[in-house]
Parts: C-alpha cells; structure tokens; sequence
C-alpha cells in the first residue's frame, strides 16, 4: 500500500515535471532592463513577445544610484530579440500579477546575452491613474481640491 | 468553631486546587523538557541500534504512507473545490491552482500528515512503551544494562525528525495532485495550464518551510508518545491514559507550534 501510494506520487512529480518544465536550466541566455517603476513585478513572472512566453524574470534589483529598477530577463535561446526592442511592464488581469511583455524592435543587431534593453515603459500605477482623473490638476494645486467645488458657490453668496 | 472551619475549607479549596494544577502543569513542562534533552541527547550520540532506527523509520514512515496519502488527496480536492467557490465572488477562479498549492505546501500538508502521525504512531509508542513499562520490562532492560533511553525513546525520535518531512514531501506532491484532478476532471482545468501555473508560482522557500515545520511536528509527535509511555503508571488503564494523553498534547503541541513557526517565517520572509 505504501508502494502504491510512491508509485502514484512518483508519477504525478515526473508528469508535473516534463509537462510544466523546469527550464530555466537549458541555457537560457540573460539580459537585463531598468524600469522606473517595476509595480508588482516578482522573480518567476513571464517574459513574452506577441503574448507568447519566451522567458521569465529571474531577478528584480534596485540600482542604488539612479534609483532604478533592474530586471534579470533570462530568454529562450531560441529567441533573438532585436538590440531596439522594447519592455514594458504590464498587468496580467485586474486581480493578476505583472509580467514583462517585449516589443520587438527592428535594429539589424541582436541583444547580446548580459546586454540591455534601452527602451523600458515600467509599470502603470492604475490607483495613481484613477486619482489623476479624479484630481485632473494634480500636485499641491489638487490638495484643496475637496472643499474647491464649494467655493464658488459659496464666494458670490459672501461677496453679493 | 466546626461550622467556621468548614467554610474556611470550603473557601480555600478552589485556590488549593488552582495551585495544585498550575504546579502539576509546571512540573510536566519540565518534566518534558527534561525527557526531550535527554531523548536527544541519546539519538545523537553513539552506540546507536541501528535495528531499532530501522524498524521505527519503517514504523512511522513508510506504513504511514496510506494514511497521508489518502488524506492529503482527499484535502487537495476539498480544497480546490472551496477555493474555486470562494475564488468565483470575485472573478478569480484562475488563481485556484496556486492558491491550492500554497495551502497545501506551506500549510496543510504538514499539519495533516502531522496530525494522522499524532494519531496513528503518538498513540503506538504510547501503547507500546506504556505497556512495557506496565510489565516492568523496561526495569528489567536497566537490569540488563540496556540504557531504555537509548533503545526505545531515541530510534523513535530520529524516525520522527527523519520521516515526517518525507511523508510530507509525499502529501505536498499527492495532495496537489487531489486539487489538479478535481480541476480537471469536475471544473473544466486545463491539465497543463494547472500544473504550468502551480510550478511557476511555487517558491523553494513554500516546500522548505513546510518540510521545516513537518520535522519540528514529527519530533513533537515522537517525544509525546515515548514521554507518555515512558511514564505511564497504573497497569491497563494506565495505559490507555497515556495513549489518550500523547494523542490530545501532540494535536494541540501541532498546532501551537504550528502557529509559532508561520509566525517565525513570515517575520524572516520579510
């Protein structure tokens, strides 16, 4: 009975294994990108082109100097993204998490292994977005916003 | 003068008997403190019974694979069907296979494989020891200048640390696997995409930390049922009083440490 009970999880980790695919050891080259906001990007998100997964983020960092954020991208070899591509952070669903969609560019030169990609869009601060069209001023002129749709209806009242 | 002192008794004996049980308690805690040091202290050192180490790793392990495995393949699809209702009043059934996975992972695979072992092996040891104990064969052990500690409590904790990580292993794997079938074959999952999402969102850190707790349940589950036995007093029904004893205290002991370890994790993870 305990053999039976081996034997069943032995095959359900080696088909978990060969469906899902631990590859990012089958010589994956890596390439990295900075973002000025990387949201809820994490290690292990995809890294696709045309919606197709072709890699995942193997790292996220900060640049201490610039105050960037770098991502480890590690990419199919079978993939050669042109040296003018383009990342950009985007979100699963509304609930998902991120991953690192890439535009490909048309440079005749291929990314390098370890090279980057110049031309990031980071993540969308979709409550900062919503507050922007709530307060469309912004900054310190949107502060006092909440009691200035009064005001004008209050000021010609006082100074009638 | 009979009446007032009546009353005096009367009044004083709920505080007698509080201070009673709260001595009784303290004097067991380190009664098992006392117990665990010098288990350890046994299965660490030399000479071991490797016989004995044997017998419990087969004792505790591998027969006690039935059991996990049924239950962890029956808490995985329990547990896919619940997430996938609860995931489904916000529009996220498609985060079930991760959800699933963590649970199991971090949570349920320890403390149900930890929890079958406190019912199934606890209670075995206790039987076991206390009956020797009751038939004075661990008196004559001593006789024989055989340590007990060390033929009876050690192999038993070893098994206990050693085993209870891999039988977790075994649940992780096969209570997953409960949840993947569940997914597919009853919800419409697509089987790839599951097992594709479930491995890309495991962290190394899910499967260690539980194996971490499922080894610190495992000797919590051992030192019960050999402290139990071990002093067990009282002939037959001494002995099902230990039983009784190392199966309710390793189940709360589970639990409580169970709650300490999340704790202690989660503050690292940070």
């Amino acid at each position: 009975m305990g053999v039976v009970v081996l034997a069943l999880a032995a095959g359900f980790l080696t088909y978990s294994l060969s469906v899902g695919g631990v590859r990012t050891s089958r010589g994956d080259y890596e390439i990295s990108a900075k973002f000025g906001e990387a949201g809820s990007l994490a290690p292990g998100a995809a890294v696709s082109v045309a919606g197709v997964k072709v890699g995942t983020v193997s790292r996220i960092t900060l640049e201490p100097k610039t105050y960037l954020a770098v991502a480890k991208l590690s990419i199919d070899p079978s993939v050669k993204l042109p040296a003018d591509s383009t990342a950009k952070i985007t979100s699963d669903g509304l609930l998902g998490g991120a991953h690192v969609a890439i535009a490909p560019g048309a440079a005749l030169e291929d990314l390098k292994p370890g090279g980057e990609i110049q031309n990031t869009q980071g993540a969308v601060d979709i409550f900062g977005l919503i507050g922007s069209v709530i307060r469309p001023q912004g900054g310190g002129a949107a502060a006092p916003s909440a009691p200035a749709p009064a005001n004008p209806a209050t000021q010609p009242a006082e100074s009638y | 003068m009979a009446p007032a002192e009546a009353t005096r008794r009367v009044a004083a004996n709920p505080i007698r008997a509080l201070g009673r049980s709260t001595l009784a308690a303290i004097r067991s805690v380190g009664a098992v403190a006392v117990f665990a040091v010098r288990g350890v202290a046994t299965a660490l050192t030399p000479p071991w019974f490797p016989g004995q180490i044997w017998r419990q790793f087969g004792a505790i392990g591998f027969f006690s694979l039935p059991v996990v495995g049924l239950t962890a393949v029956f808490t995985g699809a329990a547990l896919a069907l619940n997430i996938f209702t609860g995931g489904g009043r916000f529009n996220a059934e498609q985060v079930m296979p991760q959800i699933v996975a963590l649970g199991i992972t971090r949570e349920l695979g320890p403390v149900l494989a930890a929890l079958m072992l406190a019912g199934r092996v606890s209670a075995a040891i206790a039987a076991e020891i206390g009956a020797m104990r009751a038939t004075e064969q661990i008196d004559a052990m001593r006789t024989l200048s055989t340590d007990p500690f060390r033929y009876l409590v050690g192999p038993r904790l070893l098994a206990g640390v050693l085993m209870l990580p891999l039988l977790t292993a075994v649940a992780d794997t096969i209570g997953v696997a409960g949840g993947w079938l569940v997914a597919t074959r009853v919800l419409a999952f697509n089987p790839t995409v599951y097992i594709r999402n479930t491995l890309d969102f495991l962290q190394a850190w899910d499967v260690v930390s539980g194996l971490i707790k499922a080894s610190v349940f495992g000797f919590i589950v051992a030192l019960m049922g050999c402290y139990h036995g071990y002093n067990a007093s009282g002939g037959a029904r001494g002995v099902g009083r230990a039983t009784t004893h190392a199966v309710v205290s390793s189940a709360i002991l589970i639990f409580a440490s169970d709650y300490l370890l999340t704790t202690v994790f989660t503050h690292a993870a940070r």
